[in-house]
């Protein structure tokens, strides 16, 4: 027992403090793919069997709702296609080296952080599909959080809402940067050190700001959605509600900033399949 | 003490056990879900502790630390304490009837927890009060069925 205590103390402190044992957890992780597998089975089978009951009507109705979706989406990117020419032809009159092009690649949610005191999820996209630690993930809505983990099959990420998770953001109406902070409330954040003088009201849009090097510029995290003045305190007490749905979303896209694909031994290009089945590879 | 053991039913059970533990479970109740492995890690040390001890119990836990990603060996020494408990007082446990059995199962998974949070409080999570502990309460309460249910299985492929 006195033995095993003192292996154990030796593992925390090795992982918490030197984090020397990555490899091991990434090697034990690979191997309890099955677990992950099986404990996400029974929601398979029975979305396989609604598969199996659905009428041709309701196929046929659903293909043409989608069809219709699909057309909408087509004029808007056609608008965007434009606009993001546009934006990059600024961006060169400006000498700026940045530009917009991230490639994403499309990931399912397997299981869900089965600690209720800490937010994170596991998708079924791992360092073999060219997963790092460090990649954002979004869901339709907005930027859902980071990997922080990733082993060979599957990767684990946490979610904007964990209660050690910050954003660098700033509001999209003036530019106002901030930090986004997670409180363990998967509907609230928090918007930290912002001085009471300054210009933000309710329903501001806040976009990661790309500061930090971590997120992606530009993509909407939350909205402003109420602001307390405490004439006592140096800062204001903001919250702000998360764009994504973040214990809704079940397909979620990884982003590849290009300078990951610089570091990559994966083509930059766009459209490209990485791994199989499931994944889209497409340019913004 | 059972007289035979199964050893796919062990495996079986610990791999249920593990998938039990992460597979998907109604989100306003997470906090009630049982510590299954901690349920699998005392049945097997109470029936068998010949051949399941400490170590193998040290081995799940650390099985479980990959699962929920907290820092490796905080689970995997609970578990090992776990065993160890179980092992000093399986004699006795085993006068015990059922109701008494469930309290010491809601004692040694409620050490198990405290354990759990003390370490990972003292890494830097946050303080959520006394709530850890429902999930030793509602493992006491599966723990009559669950039993049940592998001595059956044991007596009838061991």
């Amino acid at each position: 027992m006195f033995l095993v205590i003192l292996l154990s103390v030796g593992l925390i402190v090795a992982d918490t403090r030197l984090d020397r044992v990555e490899p091991v957890r990434s090697a034990l992780g690979t191997v309890l793919a099955p677990v992950y597998w099986l404990g996400n089975a029974p929601r398979d089978f029975s979305e396989w069997v609604s598969g199996l009951f659905t009428t041709r009507d309701d196929l046929v109705e659903e293909n043409e709702a989608l069809q219709a979706r699909l057309l909408i989406l087509e004029r808007r990117a056609l608008k965007y296609a434009a606009l993001a020419a546009e934006n990059n032809e600024l961006r060169r009159l400006m000498n700026s080296s940045e530009v917009l092009d991230d490639r994403v690649i499309v990931a399912e949610i397997v299981s869900v952080s089965p600690d209720p005191y800490s937010h994170e999820v596991v998708i079924n996209k791992g360092s073999r599909d060219g997963v790092r630690v460090g990649q954002a993930i979004l869901d339709a809505g907005g930027l859902m959080g980071q990997v922080v983990q990733s082993s060979s099959f599957t990767s684990r990420v946490m979610l904007v809402s964990d209660s050690s998770h910050a954003v660098p953001v700033e509001v999209v109406r003036n530019g106002l940067r901030s930090i986004l902070l997670g409180i363990g409330d998967s509907d609230i954040l928090e918007l930290v050190y912002v001085p009471d003088t300054v210009d933000i009201r309710e329903g501001d849009l806040l976009v990661s700001s790309g500061l930090g090097g971590r997120f992606p510029r530009g993509y909407p995290v939350a909205e402003v959605s109420a602001i307390h003045k405490d004439p006592g305190d140096p800062f204001v007490q903001i919250q702000a509600t998360p764009k994504a749905r973040l214990n809704q979303s079940r397909l979620v896209l990884v982003v590849f900033s290009p300078q990951d694909d610089a570091g990559d031994e994966l083509p930059a290009e766009s459209g490209i399949a990485v791994g199989s089945d499931a994944v889209i590879g497409e340019e913004y | 003490m059972l007289s035979v053991i199964s050893y796919p039913v062990f495996a079986l059970s610990v791999l249920v056990s593990l998938v039990l533990s992460i597979s998907l479970f109604p989100v306003d109740w997470f906090e009630f879900r049982p510590e299954w492995l901690g349920l699998m890690v005392f049945y097997w040390t109470f029936r068998a502790p010949a051949q399941f001890g400490i170590v193998l119990a040290w081995c799940a836990g650390l099985l479980l630390d990959v699962l929920e990603s907290t820092p490796l060996g905080v689970n995997a020494m609970a578990m090992a304490l776990v065993a160890f408990l179980v092992l000093t007082v399986h004699q006795r446990l085993r006068m015990f009837p059922i109701p008494q059995q469930c309290l010491m199962v809601f004692l040694l998974l409620g050490i198990n927890q405290m354990l759990v949070h003390f370490i990972k409080q003292v890494l830097g999570a946050d303080s959520t009060g006394f709530s850890y502990l429902w999930p030793a309460l509602t493992s006491a309460l599966v723990w009559p069925p669950l039993c049940i249910l592998l001595d059956n299985l044991n007596r009838k492929l061991g």
